[in-house]
């Protein structure tokens, strides 16, 4: 195995006290920047960047990375606690995990996302480790229409299985596409759905979209229901930061299940917010407390941190190996990189052994040393829980009117996020599903762009999509996952009733 | 009081003005196949019908009396509307004077007025929590991360 | 390390000291905004941060800069807000030439026209790209092979420069080429790469690093003369060696893209020059060469008269190949 002491020597490179020092501040940094949304981990490293000139590439890249892993622990902190997603891949997350935590579990539920990020995190950096070149292979093989039957696969996987009415699911999901082709068209260049308002060429962020719908929404839910006058326990509890990790291993098989996903959506371009997204859909479909999801199941928090995770880390490998940038961060560490003469793309493997194995070696060491770190905070996080609602609802509200605005500096995206949060008020309200609306939003406008790509290579021939052995799998598997939760109603007796007052007492459980 | 049809009409009329406003928007982009492959309007129209279609089918079943929609006849009652704008409306206050008095300024003032005014906490207490909260949004954007937030009409006027 | 940065300062006084009498005008009483037209991590913004990071090196303002990312829209999101913002000296937008372009050939609400013009900075070069081990070795090779109508070209966005000068390939060897538009050029090359497409028209920058790992080549550079000599990129070749599209047989002779840097309208003309002055003393720093060297683009500096003049020919040129290619907007 010449990978193997590769990686040796790249352990003696990372585990020296300076770089273990550079490792905590990184990962310190990291979660700031992660749990206060608005900011986020291209913030952090656009800071930090001016700061490695000085350094050696390594400890810089070390630093930066470090900071990468620190943001993607925090990022769950606020989806968990306050129901805001932070990032994208972090929508999942709120599922399950913001359920349990209103339960008064929030330190089982911090700590279960944390504890099943980190495996995800260390399988991803193993594959990274093992199987580099085989892995750049792979995404190569990656065109417009493998890139559009990647989009559709993780739709397939997620939608068509919640308990909604189907026709508001439609409408929800109809509604987040269209939100997504606002602003400037890549294929063709011109301007789509503004509406009239010159500002909305940008398109409409992602995090404005959320805030709003979940942040205000929920926000105003729970003000309705009152259940904030339920006094939520969280004691300061140590133990059960180490219980909640330690049973972890029982599940198993949704462990590996989803850090599978997870790398493999990391690998091949569906990123980590399609790969959360498809985990929690394929968990809640085979779990055996499936229908309990959205109550606040373990299964339902560890399967989307876990693939989110392993994507995160497996999209850096495209990066360092292809010189795509998986992510803005990943885009800011390559600006990096270029700055300090090095050049991301195949050849980095070669010419720059030290710097490469350092890196991956520090992806251990740097997880192992962020997973540490963020299970410490897990109770003082927890005890925000403990803050009456009457204070921290007015700070909800400030941090999402801050996130929204810092997201591009602008005013409108305030404005947007207010009005995302009565329409995510009246959705909750009324049993319009939300998720399909945000992965729409996410990954809508990429969907279209890799089918009008592959339509301009086919010349409008849809046969490209059966084209070659790859392609025609993912598009077979994304029609049986699409298809499958049909089979199995006919091969059963009607069961379940769709009709949503008579699910109202568990109406979490029913409208994710 | 707003029952719980009357919600779902206006959510079924918001969402299908929605779908409404895509068609029309995407006209102008053409839609249907050209010499640069499938217009961009294409895809924007088809959601727009499909919103469309979908939100008449929601407001038909709203419509419709004997509907399973419509066995709860009270989606929100008169306290839990008086809770609502509670949170909503200063928070719309709020987002509103931000041009005028900044970021800061604003959320100091919101702050004080929620928890003060309604007499959560003691003027002092939510002097003190509020001017906290001012400070450090500057400290954490304005000097660590270098997001400049909003300063507002008044600090311009003032000269900062 | 500390005698460089002695030597740093006493060059940034020289510098300084040569151009006192003309900064004496306006000096800025706020923090500056730069205004990056892109997202981060891509060309135009590493521009921003380039020139922030020189200018806080050597302390050529006193006030501090923030580097602002308003890329949405293919940029528009940031010559909006530049619009929007008429009359405020603290902002600064940096672009490239589609802010004028893009007015061109999609319904943007805004004009360069909008902005003041401080100065266009660096251009960026272009090169044909193939997939290694194509079969054509020239320019010529690959016009001829493209002669069967099946190639397919790469690049970023649409009607943007890319597509217009693959539009001007197509005129000038008699072929035709489908054009797929990518996010980004990094995007187009790995599709190369993989070869789902036949060849883009990147900027150096964007596919170095797949040109020393072997995954493609440049057949030609649009440009007048041969790129300036550099270190070897790949084993045997440099920059240098690749030879012009002329030598080739494809006859364009130039095509670049220049970096630009614009203030909002109505500002005053002592603003304006203030700007003009700090672009050119960013401009003498080493830190600068090394930035224009490591991104393999083209130093120039091309400002007031010139730089219209510069714009005019350009938008003269590009409003031909979008009419013939009836991209115009209504």
């Amino acid at each position: 195995m010449d990978n193997l002491s590769e990686l040796l020597h790249g352990f003696s490179i990372a585990v020296t006290v300076p770089h273990l020092v550079l490792m905590a501040v990184g990962v310190l940094l990291g979660i700031l920047v992660g749990v206060l949304p608005g900011l986020g981990a291209p913030n952090g490293v656009s800071l930090l960047l001016p700061l490695t000139f000085g350094m050696q590439p390594v400890s810089a890249i070390i630093l930066l990375s470090s900071m990468y892993w620190g943001a993607l622990f925090g990022g769950s902190v606020t989806s968990i606690l306050f129901n805001i997603p932070g990032e994208p891949s972090s929508v999942a997350t709120t599922f399950d995990g913001y359920p349990m935590a209103r339960d008064g579990r929030p330190t089982t539920a911090l700590a279960t996302a944390f504890g099943s990020a980190a495996f995800g995190a260390l399988v991803g950096v193993i594959l990274i480790t093992f199987l580099a070149s085989w892995v750049a292979q792979v995404a190569l093989a990656f065109g417009p229409p493998e890139y559009f039957a990647v989009y559709f696969l993780a739709f397939a996987s997620f939608v068509g299985m919640g308990g909604a009415a189907p026709i508001k699911t439609v409408v929800a999901l109809a509604i987040g596409f269209a939100i997504a082709a606002i602003g400037i068209d890549t294929v063709s260049g011109s301007v789509r759905l503004t509406m009239g308002i010159d500002e909305l060429v940008k398109g409409v962020n992602f995090v404005v979209a959320v805030m709003g719908l979940f942040g205000i929404g929920e926000l105003l839910v729970a003000v309705e229901e009152e259940f904030h006058a339920r006094a939520v326990s969280s004691r300061i509890d140590w133990a059960e930061v180490f219980r909640a990790v330690v049973r972890l291993p029982r599940h198993g098989v949704a462990l590996l299940r989803s850090a599978a996903i997870g790398c493999w959506m990391g690998i091949t371009p569906g990123g980590p917010t399609a790969a959360s997204f498809m985990s929690y859909g394929i968990a809640r479909r085979f779990s055996r407390r499936g229908r309990y999801f959205g109550t606040g199941e373990v299964e339902g928090i560890i399967s989307p941190e876990t693939a989110d995770h392993a994507a995160g880390t497996s999209a850096l490998l495209p990066m360092l190996s292809l010189g795509i940038p998986g992510s803005a961060t990943a885009a800011v560490m390559m600006g990096g990189l270029m700055i300090w003469g090095l050049n991301p793309g195949p050849m980095l493997f070669v010419d720059q052994k030290d710097f490469v194995w350092g890196l991956i070696a520090s992806m251990y060491v740097g997880n192992i040393v962020a997973v540490a770190l963020v299970l410490l905070t897990v109770p003082v996080f927890a005890a925000l829980m403990r803050i009456p609602f009457v204070v921290i609802a007015p700070l909800i509200v400030i941090i999402c009117v801050v996130g929204a605005y810092s997201v591009s500096n602008s005013y409108l995206d305030v404005v947007m996020m207010l009005g995302f949060g009565i329409v995510g008020y009246l959705f909750k309200k009324l049993f319009y599903p939300l998720a399909p609306l945000v992965l729409a939003i996410v990954i809508g406008d990429k969907a279209e762009d890799a089918f009008r790509q592959s339509m301009l290579m086919s010349k409008g021939s849809l046969g490209i999509f059966f084209a070659n052995k790859l392609v025609t799998c993912l598009v077979i598997a994304g029609i049986a996952l699409l298809l499958l939760p049909l089979v199995l109603q006919l091969a059963r007796p009607f069961r379940k009733s769709t009709s949503p007052t008579a699910e109202a007492p568990a109406q979490e459980k029913v409208i994710i | 009081m707003i029952s719980r049809r009357a919600l779902e009409l206006a959510t079924a009329i918001l969402t299908g003005g929605f779908g409404v406003a895509v068609v029309v928007q995407s006209l102008d982009n053409g839609i249907g196949w050209s010499s640069e492959g499938v217009e961009s309007g294409t895809f924007p129209f088809l959601t727009g019908i499909i919103i469309i279609a979908g939100s008449l089918y929601n407001l038909a079943r709203g419509i419709v009396p004997a509907g399973t929609l419509a066995n709860v006849p009270i989606a929100i009652t008169s306290i839990e509307l008086r809770r609502l704008a509670g949170l909503f409306l200063p928070a719309a206050i709020f987002v509103a004077v931000i041009p005028l008095l900044g970021m800061y300024v604003a959320s100091a003032v919101y702050i004080f007025a929620v928890l003060a005014v309604p007499e959560h906490q003691s003027v002092l207490r939510s002097a003190a929590t509020a001017a906290a909260t001012a400070l450090a949004l500057y400290v954490v954007f304005e000097r660590m991360f270098q997001v400049s937030l909003p300063h507002g009409a008044l600090a311009a006027a003032l000269g900062f | 390390m500390r005698g460089t940065s002695l030597f740093l300062l006493s060059v940034s006084v020289a510098v300084l000291a040569a151009n006192a009498p003309a900064c004496a005008a306006w000096q800025p009483q706020k923090p500056i905004e730069f205004v990056a037209t892109a997202g981060p991590g891509g060309g135009t913004d590493n521009l921003a941060r380039a020139v922030q990071n020189v200018i806080a090196k050597h302390k050529l303002t006193d006030q501090p800069i923030v580097v602002v990312n308003k890329g949405g829209g293919s940029g528009a999101e940031g010559y909006v807000y530049g619009k929007a913002s008429a009359g405020d000296p603290y902002k600064v937008i940096f672009g490239t030439s589609n802010a004028w372009q893009q007015p061109l050939v999609s319904k943007v609400a805004f004009n360069y026209t909008d902005l003041t013009p401080i100065a266009a900075m660096a251009q960026d070069e272009f090169l044909l790209w193939v997939k290694q081990d194509a079969p054509y070795k020239t320019a010529g090779d690959y016009l001829k092979a493209a002669a069967s109508g099946q190639f397919k070209m790469g690049g970023a966005q649409s009607k943007d420069t890319d597509e217009v000068l693959t539009r001007m390939i197509e005129k000038v060897g008699h072929v035709k080429l489908t054009y797929i538009p990518f996010k980004s050029g990094a995007e187009a090359a790995v599709q190369l790469a993989g070869g789902h497409i036949d060849s883009h028209v990147n900027n150096p920058s964007e596919s170095l690093g797949q040109w020393r790992g072997g995954t493609q080549r440049p057949l030609c550079v649009f440009s007048p003369k041969r790129l300036p000599e550099g270190p070897k990129i790949t084993a045997t070749e440099g920059w240098s060696d690749v030879p012009t599209c002329v030598e080739q047989g494809l006859d364009i002779k130039q095509y670049e893209q220049p970096r630009t840097v614009w203030l909002p309208g109505k500002v005053t003309p002592e603003q304006a020059a203030y700007y003009v002055d700090l672009m050119k003393k960013v401009q003498a720093t080493p830190e600068w060469k090394d930035y224009i060297e490591k991104t393999s683009q083209v130093d120039t500096f091309l400002t007031g008269a010139e730089f219209d003049k510069f714009i005019k020919q350009d938008l003269e040129h590009v409003k031909q190949v979008a009419s013939e290619q009836g991209w115009l907007v209504k």
